[in-house]
């Protein structure tokens, strides 16, 4: 995380937000990492990332972040902030654009249609990327959530619905192993 | 209908007019500058152009310091180092940039090396990630279509990585952009079908695409207008000037349009059906346009319909009727390029081979554009675009 030398402090709903957000955050990394390794589309979409590719997913200036990597074929979640001198950064440039985002109220193309999200590094990656994290958003939040923010609502396999299922029955477990990291 | 929120921009100071161009050291002069860097390629200093803007600064203060004129249709890293040195060792204090897309991005890429101090582009790909204000930067395009005169992107071919490298900031729109139809006089007739056809896509594709806005809808109709009231006789009758300058409008006016709320699907596959089987961009944007449209027919339909008027379209019947009559009249605008110029309308015509389909589907996907497409883009609906255009 960038050092924080904000001047004036922020408001609870700020902090609240933050929280939110930087919770969300975390949840996403590691359904990321779980679901990199079990399904097909992603898998496929991930052999065109190159290997040891660092993406970060941040807030300006100072909010939550994560990282994440390509590994072995795979993505392995890294933990909080930016680590690894992510070449691929993809940032919400404040909390409240990062809170509609990550709370199932706005698409990730209308983010960027509406320039709350930028991205640092190659565009290509970065549309890559774009389109795997809606794959991984399938599986956090819920159809009636999707069928509003996604221009297509997405069409399950029975696998993917399984898989669903089971994320949602252990994510308390993925959520407090990697709270910390 | 607004969106629910939108940025715009363009602080670009537009010169239009017969004889724009004689104002050119006059803003230079505005600008605390005289002594130009002139970046060009060979087919516009061959055809006289480079004399044109030389007789502009006679009887002023300022002067030229260099001029390249060795820009490769694709410009690279290795040509923007070139430039950014040769502006140093001459001790230019400003750039301007004559000629088309290649031209005005390598000019754009050059002063971020001179401002920012490096030569590794890498490190400010992406957006907004320039810190410093560039150079004084003067645009004269010479052809009407890419609208780089007033975008805030550039594009780059890095030779060492093999990979094309993009930059989107506020901080790269030029500072004054002439358009003198004296510029665009000797285009040939198939170029200016194409690049024209190229500033309507920019415009048609910014007016119902994600990122619309009051603000850029305004520019993207006036320049529909413009298109289809001057192409087909700037096609015809290159010497028009009247007809010239209409039409570098028409390119200003798409490209704030587009640079404020980019493109779609059109564009998307444009840039893979370029990259792949090297079709320049107007020709292929010309092309996929009507084919564009109609895949949006069931998210945007409504948008495509309020076109119709000013492409000269019925304006009768259901929306879904008003917006098939606009890609009618599209395809009757390209038809009649095609007979004036043998502009084609289809890919196969253009030289796309069918085994390289499948290729140009899965690039396209790939590009920033057919994230901003209302209609999903997935591999299957970009190949059957594709096979619908072959």
């Amino acid at each position: 995380m960038e050092k924080n030398e904000s001047v004036h402090k922020p408001s609870l709903a700020y902090r609240l937000k933050k929280a939110v957000v930087g919770t969300a955050l975390i949840a996403f990394g590691a359904t990321f990492e779980k679901v990199s390794k079990k399904d097909e589309v992603i898998i496929e979409e991930l052999k065109d990332w190159e290997e040891g590719l660092v993406l970060s997913l941040g807030v300006l200036p100072f909010g939550p972040a994560i990282s994440m990597k390509k590994k072995d074929g795979y993505v392995k979640y890294l933990g909080r902030g930016y680590k690894e001198d992510p070449s691929l950064k993809i940032l919400f440039k404040n909390v409240d654009s990062a809170f509609l985002a990550f709370t199932g109220q706005m698409g990730n193309h209308t983010a960027f249609a509406q320039h709350r999200a930028l991205v640092h590094g190659s565009l290509i990656d970065g549309i890559k990327a774009n389109r795997v994290m809606g794959l991984v958003q399938t599986y956090l939040l819920p159809g009636i959530v999707l069928n509003k923010i996604f221009k297509r609502p997405p069409k399950y396999t029975f696998k993917q619905l399984l898989l669903k299922g089971y994320l949602y029955l252990t994510f308390p477990i993925t959520f407090s192993m990697n709270m910390w990291k | 209908m607004l969106p629910e929120y939108y940025e715009f921009l363009c602080p670009v100071k537009i010169l239009s007019g017969l004889k724009a161009l004689s104002n050119l050291t006059f803003e230079m002069e505005l600008l605390g500058v005289k002594k130009a860097l002139i970046v060009t390629d060979k087919g516009v200093s061959d055809a006289g152009l480079i004399k044109t803007v030389k007789k502009a600064f006679g009887g002023s203060k300022c002067e030229i310091g260099a001029i390249y004129d060795k820009t490769p249709p694709d410009s690279g890293t290795d040509i923007v180092n070139e430039v950014a040195k040769l502006f140093l060792d001459k001790k230019c204090d400003c750039f301007i940039a004559v000629g088309g897309g290649s031209s005005i991005d390598t000019a754009k890429c050059a002063n971020m090396i001179v401002v920012e101090g490096t030569n590794d582009l890498m490190k400010f790909q992406g957006v907004e990630r320039l810190t410093k204000p560039l150079k004084p930067f003067v645009v004269i395009p010479t052809t009407a279509g890419t609208g780089s005169e007033v975008t805030s992107a550039a594009v780059i071919y890095d030779r060492k990585n093999k990979t094309k490298l993009a930059f989107a900031s506020g901080l790269l729109f030029p500072d004054i952009a002439i358009l003198d139809p004296k510029m665009t006089v000797t285009m040939p007739p198939k170029i200016t079908a194409a690049t024209g056809m190229d500033a309507l896509t920019h415009a048609v594709e910014a007016y119902y695409c994600l990122q619309k806005n009051p603000v850029s809808d305004a520019y993207a109709i006036a320049a529909i207008r413009l298109v289809f009231d001057s192409l087909l006789d700037s096609t015809l009758k290159p010497k028009d000037e009247k007809k010239r300058l209409a039409m570098l409008n028409a390119s200003l006016l798409a490209g704030i349009a587009f640079s404020n709320s980019l493109v779609g699907v059109v564009h998307g596959i444009a840039h893979a059906t370029g990259g792949v089987a090297r079709v320049p961009h107007g020709i292929a944007n010309s092309i996929l346009l009507p084919f564009g449209m109609e895949n949006n027919y069931d998210k945007a339909g409504d948008l495509i319909a309020e076109l119709a008027p000013f492409m000269g379209a019925t304006t009768t019947g259901s929306k879904l009727d008003q917006a098939k009559s606009a890609v009618a009249a599209v395809r009757e605008l390209a038809n009649e390029l095609k007979a004036a110029s043998g502009l084609p309308t289809k890919l196969s015509e253009a030289g796309v081979k069918k085994d390289q389909l499948e290729e140009i589907a899965k690039t396209a996907i790939n590009d920033g554009s057919c994230t901003m497409n209302p209609e999903d883009i997935t591999y299957e609906v970009a190949l059957d675009i594709i096979k619908q255009a072959f």
